[in-house]
């Protein structure tokens, strides 16, 4: 059986393709910043010694790393408007989920990352007179930063392709805008093809930048 | 010296859980006046600098700084946690050395120096780098200001750490066993810079292995043993006729 590949087509329906992409960039950006920002907050909660602060945000830190994240963004499209009365649209829900999922497994990072730097290093800090946060931002965290790096690289990676799960409320990311060209061509082999090359691009760049980085963050210590 | 003592500690407990290591301690440390603090291992000396900072908690009794509480707010019967930026204020002024010296790794000898100055007293950063020039220069590190503490030796290190607590012209300094992690051969250096300091007058509580150097450079001298201290003197009584039989068979160990 020889299939006939008919690759042109993919350029027919180039702005499409490239609608989806800038969907896809948005939701990883605005789930990255998010997940960062509460990620810090609910990793730095986790390694308090008060357990008013560690408790909660241990729980959701588990929360969220041991339910399947399709089944968070379905929860968040469908079960939380039944809850609260409020109903995102599906973008919104994406965003906001895969935010909340990335934040739990970067607050994990940042807890290790914080949590390798020697202890006498906050006391040294703590000693000529900073304040808990100011040892954090200007002493812990600058260190820590280094050694996150590579596990961040990991998570970032990953939020790109679970941005492809935005495909199942429909919100218009790649793969959804790939069915939707396929449902017009009857043409899935080439059109899937396309799609996992396009995550290809569009991740392998950011993780050769997040090298780089590395890379000169390790230099300079 | 002066009647008010610049550190005051009363009956000081502190434990670890089950674990308590410091049972009741006394001690007044004067203006200008050194105090060397030693004893064996496990026997409470760091926990105990480490609470005069408030770096511990502690569950009984008061340690006071220039007549401020150091930790807790007894006031009115209860006994408070002080919040955490007065005692950080506190803090400040009350300077402290680290057998692992400490360094921040990803800062250079100067911005070590001036980042106390620069960001807790929020210094102009021109006159926080000419002291700390100045400082570097008293401990021999001049031209070291702008390279990494990695690059140093311990002994090195260890005086970039003084300096660093000296940037922030503290009222007193805590040494932590200074010397203890260093090179036979770097020892003279570090005590050589803490003679200096002790000679012009600052308040020094020092923990140490050194007997040559208490001997010699302190006022005072302490022996703890199991979160208690056993016997205290002037030098010149404590290391030639001591009393008590632990701080003897002690002595006759490290002498
Ligand atoms: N953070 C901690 N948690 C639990 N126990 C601790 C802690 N820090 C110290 N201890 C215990 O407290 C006791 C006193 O320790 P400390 O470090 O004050 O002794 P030290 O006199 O400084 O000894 P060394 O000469 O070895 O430095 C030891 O039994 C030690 O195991
Ligand atoms: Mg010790």
């Amino acid at each position: 059986m020889t299939y006939s590949w008919h690759l042109e087509m993919i350029w027919d329906y180039r702005q499409v393709f490239a609608r989806g992409v800038v969907v896809t960039l948005q939701l990883t950006i605005i789930a990255l910043a998010c997940g960062v920002v509460l990620g810090l907050v609910f990793g730095l909660m986790r390694g308090a010694r008060n357990w008013l602060l560690s408790m909660p945000a241990m729980i959701y830190i588990e929360t969220f790393r041991s339910t399947p994240t399709l089944v968070q963004l379905v929860w968040i499209y469908y079960a939380l408007p039944m809850l609260t009365g409020v109903q995102l649209s599906a973008f919104n829900s994406v965003a906001l989920g895969l935010g909340l999922h990335t934040a739990a497994y970067l607050a994990e990072i940042f807890r290790a990352g914080v949590n390798s730097i020697d202890r006498g290093q906050m006391m040294a800090a703590k000693a000529i007179g900073m304040t808990y946060f100011q040892a954090m931002r200007r002493i812990i965290l600058p260190q820590a930063t280094r050694r996150m790096v590579p596990p961040f690289i990991n998570e970032f990676a990953t939020l790109i392709k679970l941005t492809s799960l935005g495909s199942v409320v429909a919100v218009p990311e790649i793969l959804h805008e790939a069915n939707n060209v396929i449902s017009a061509t009857f043409r899935p082999l080439e059109v899937y093809t396309a799609v996992a090359v396009v995550f290809a691009l569009i991740a392998c760049p950011m993780i050769f930048v997040a090298r780089l980085l590395e890379r000169m963050l390790t230099a300079r210590s | 010296m002066s009647a008010e003592p610049v550190i005051q500690i009363r009956n000081l407990h502190k434990s670890f859980g089950e674990l308590t290591v410091l049972h009741g301690i006394d001690l007044s440390v004067a203006k200008g006046e050194v105090l060397a603090i030693i004893g064996p291992s496990g026997s409470g000396k760091s926990t105990l600098l480490r609470c005069i900072n408030r770096l511990e908690d502690y569950q009984e009794g008061t340690i006071e700084f220039l007549g401020q509480s150091m930790g807790y707010d007894i006031s009115g019967g209860r006994r408070r946690p002080l919040p955490e930026a007065v005692i950080a204020k506190r803090r400040a002024r009350l300077g402290m050395v680290f057998q692992n010296f400490n360094l921040f790794p990803h800062k250079t000898v100067m911005e070590n120096l001036i980042e106390g100055p620069i960001i807790v007293k929020r210094e102009a950063r021109e006159q926080a780098r000419k002291r700390a020039m100045t400082l570097l220069s008293k401990v021999g590190l001049a031209e070291k200001a702008d390279i990494y503490p990695n690059r140093l030796s311990g002994g090195q290190q260890q005086r970039a750490a003084i300096a660093r607590a000296l940037a922030m012209e503290p009222e007193a300094m805590l040494f932590d066993e200074p010397t203890s992690s260093l090179d036979p051969e770097l020892v003279g250096e570090v005590l050589e810079v803490m003679k200096a300091l002790a000679r012009e007058g600052m308040t020094m509580v020092v923990v140490t292995h050194e007997m040559g150097f208490a001997r010699e450079v302190a006022h005072q001298v302490v022996m703890m043993d199991r979160g208690v201290i056993v016997e205290s003197g002037v030098p010149a009584d404590f290391f030639s006729r001591p009393k008590e039989q632990r701080t003897r068979d002690f002595l006759s160990k490290v002498l």
